[in-house]
């Protein structure tokens, strides 16, 4: 069987508008190879079949279709060093994949390489109840861990939409951001120590406990954000948040994109220490949610923006008077005109629907094409006018939200389908008007295989040469997530 | 950003249902929401109106009435002016809550707060509370009785300019008096010089 599959790998390419990749001089996958993972992880840790496959090979997106024969699910950090180390000597391509929920195509094979599954690396190993710092696997699914510390009085510092499927692991492997960064800070400061396997095997213990630690180079930082092209990551050290016991949500209307920055500005001025979130959405992602998921405007009219700011603290009294009086003092001064604030459960629920449901209710447009931004905060709004009478007539709908507090904008254009037409509109030009006004292509989601070919217009040639030579010392064969990134 | 003399705070309460978000939205919008479900927790307006010659603000708490559990309820009645207790006419068990909602009032809302009490719907044929018990209710707590039709736009624009108007007497005379308590003390409209959220995106 694996001849025929040889010859079709042989030829691979993919060429699509988006994507432009050929295969690299990779080995290809033996029966031999089979044999000795199979000996090494046990049988049922080793998928081959094509239908079991197909999870593994594809994006939820659906923007990367690979053809890997092969998925593995070793559930120790040994594991992992021993397949890498195999892979390796074979000079065979692995791809790390945890949930498998990125957003630019970084955890799904391009061709045959295969696919190294964190799943089962899924021990929340320790909790440490005085100080809060856990040690996990890699696989641990980020509710389930943000689940077993709620008793104890803790809470994960990172909130994203896909929690309940998104591993650490990857959360680590991407940087990932959410909507509790403007609270918690990003992974590179709550993330204290890292395990992580190199391309031939080599295990590097780092799994440091202490929030202080300056001990020379701080390795673990070049894995946070990396995508899994310097090594796996198995194992991390993780300061957990104070869990607060109480949220106050409030969802505000404002008719000019001026007194969007005057709440924004008087939301981190007055709300500072108590305010968990700060999201913006404009009135198209709202109509959106109310054509394609039958949602309700929150407010008894339409504002072109709407500002969603929640609060959280330990004592109930001081978390809702704080937003009240926040709320009242941006009415009564003419920033919003009409607002609503919620404590209870279902009300903080039902209001947190309206800015989570947007990217669900855009994708049943047709086709979304997503951009993750991080713009100067002024001109949140510069990307979408630009790109308005470029494409207007061939998209359905341009809608702006994201997590306005950390200045990190999700632009999203629909159609009815995909067209090569409408993205020759939108790409290069939405990534070079971002880098012109110093903003980043990519926030929070990464450069994966979707963003690669737009780095260059963010990092200069040395810079890029600096992220070769390392990727190049971690990884002499490039067996680690190839086409991806660099 | 406009000028104003005088901001109250008003907040409306009573059991769901009883059309509180109808008022307020027949009297802030003009309009009559056809299906409106139940608030989520509090909605905040403001609407402007003239008492007199002077622009008066009025900051219009709705609150949700199926919200029966709430921890704390100060947030709610801190500094406001007037309350606003809604039943429904055609509805006697929302007419039988009104007890409850004073008691809540009188626990947490200032003594000097001015307090109405509406009847609502009487655009409706199966009436269950007859004026006359609305308004001996009113008389027997010393609240402004009035009765309304959110759909039919009947009394509403008098329910709200009769509060602001007596707010609006009530803030004048303890403006001028020495003694007096300092009443609405929001008074002093903010100019545009010394609001710090205009000066800071000059």
């Amino acid at each position: 069987m694996w001849t025929t599959l040889r010859r079709s790998i042989s030829v691979s390419a993919v060429q699509n508008a988006r994507v432009s990749e050929t295969r690299r001089p990779f080995a290809i996958l033996e029966d031999s190879d089979v044999t000795f993972l199979q000996r090494l992880l046990g049988n049922r840790n080793v998928v081959t079949d094509t239908d079991d496959l197909q999870k593994h090979n594809n994006d939820w997106l659906n923007v990367c279709q690979g053809k890997s024969r092969l998925a593995l699910y070793p559930s120790s950090t040994n594991e992992v060093s021993e397949i890498l180390r195999y892979c390796n000597s074979r000079k065979l391509a692995v791809v790390p994949q945890g949930g498998n929920t990125g957003l630019v195509g970084g955890s799904v094979p391009v061709f045959d390489e295969i696919v190294l599954s964190t799943h089962k690396l899924n021990r929340i190993h320790e909790v440490a109840e005085l100080t809060g710092v856990a040690v996990v696997d890699s696989g641990v699914v980020l509710e389930k861990l943000d689940q077993h510390i709620a008793p104890m009085g803790f809470a994960v510092p990172l909130d994203l939409p896909s929690k309940g499927s998104c591993q650490i692991g990857g959360a680590i492997s991407t940087n990932a951001g959410g909507v509790r960064l403007i609270k918690y800070g990003s992974l590179h400061g709550s993330v204290l120590g890292l395990e992580a396997v190199l391309a031939d095997g080599t295990v590097l213990h780092g799994l440091n406990k202490m929030r202080k630690d300056n001990t020379g180079v701080d390795l673990k930082q070049l894995f946070i954000g990396s995508e899994g092209i310097l090594g796996v990551i198995t194992q991390a050290a993780w300061l957990l948040a104070p869990r607060a016991a109480f949220n106050s949500v409030a969802i505000v209307g404002c008719d000019s994109f001026e007194n969007v920055l005057k709440v924004y500005k008087n939301a981190r001025g007055d709300l500072s220490e108590f305010l968990s979130a700060l999201e913006m959405f404009d009135v198209d992602s709202l109509r959106c949610t109310e054509e394609n998921l039958v949602m309700k405007n929150p407010l008894g009219e339409y504002f072109p923006f709407y500002v969603l700011i929640e609060v959280q603290g330990n004592n109930h009294g001081f978390v809702e008077e704080a937003l009240h009086s926040f709320v009242e003092k941006v009415l009564d001064s003419g920033m919003i005109s009409d607002g609503v604030a919620a404590s209870d459960g279902k009300g903080i629920h039902d209001l947190w629907q309206c800015r989570e449901r947007i990217s669900e209710s855009i994708r049943l447009d047709g086709y979304v094409f997503k951009y993750d931004m991080s713009v100067p905060l002024e001109k949140y709004l510069d990307l979408a006018k630009l790109l308005k009478p470029r494409i207007d007539g061939l998209a359905k709908r341009i809608c702006v939200f994201g997590h306005m507090g950390d200045s990190n904008v999700h632009l999203n254009i629909t159609a009815e389908e995909y067209s090569d037409e409408l993205l020759a509109l939108i790409e290069p030009f939405v990534y070079e008007q971002t880098v012109e006004m110093g903003g980043s292509i990519s926030a929070e989601h990464g450069i994966g295989l979707l963003k690669k070919k737009y780095l260059p217009l963010q990092r200069d040639v040395q810079w890029l040469k600096t992220m070769r030579s390392l990727k190049h010392s971690l990884d002499s064969n490039g067996i680690l997530n190839p086409y991806k990134v660099i | 950003m406009e000028d104003y003399k005088f901001l109250f705070k008003v907040v409306l309460i009573g059991n769901a249902g009883v059309g509180k978000t109808c008022l307020v939205r027949r009297f802030t919008q003009g309009m009559f929401p056809p299906g409106q479900g139940a608030t989520i927790g509090v909605d905040f307006l403001i609407k402007t109106v003239e008492v007199d010659g002077d622009k008066v603000k009025l900051q219009i708490w709705d609150t949700a009435g199926q919200e029966r559990f709430r921890s704390i309820t100060q947030s709610y009645y801190r500094s406001a002016h007037a309350l606003v207790l809604v039943y429904d006419i055609s509805s006697q068990p929302t007419f039988d809550c009104l007890p409850d909602w004073l008691r809540e009032i009188e626990q947490y809302a200032s003594p000097k707060v001015l307090r109405a009490v509406v009847g609502n719907k009487i655009d409706r044929d199966d009436r269950e509370i007859p004026t006359h018990i609305g308004e001996e209710f009113a008389r027997r707590n010393d609240m402004y009785f009035i009765e309304t039709s959110a759909k039919e736009a009947d009394n509403v624009e008098k329910l709200f300019t009769e509060i602001a108007h007596r707010l609006t007497q009530e803030a004048r005379a303890s403006r001028y008096s020495t003694s007096g308590p300092a009443a609405p003390d929001l008074s002093q409209s903010p100019s545009k010089s010394d609001n710090p959220c205009c000066k800071m995106l000059q």
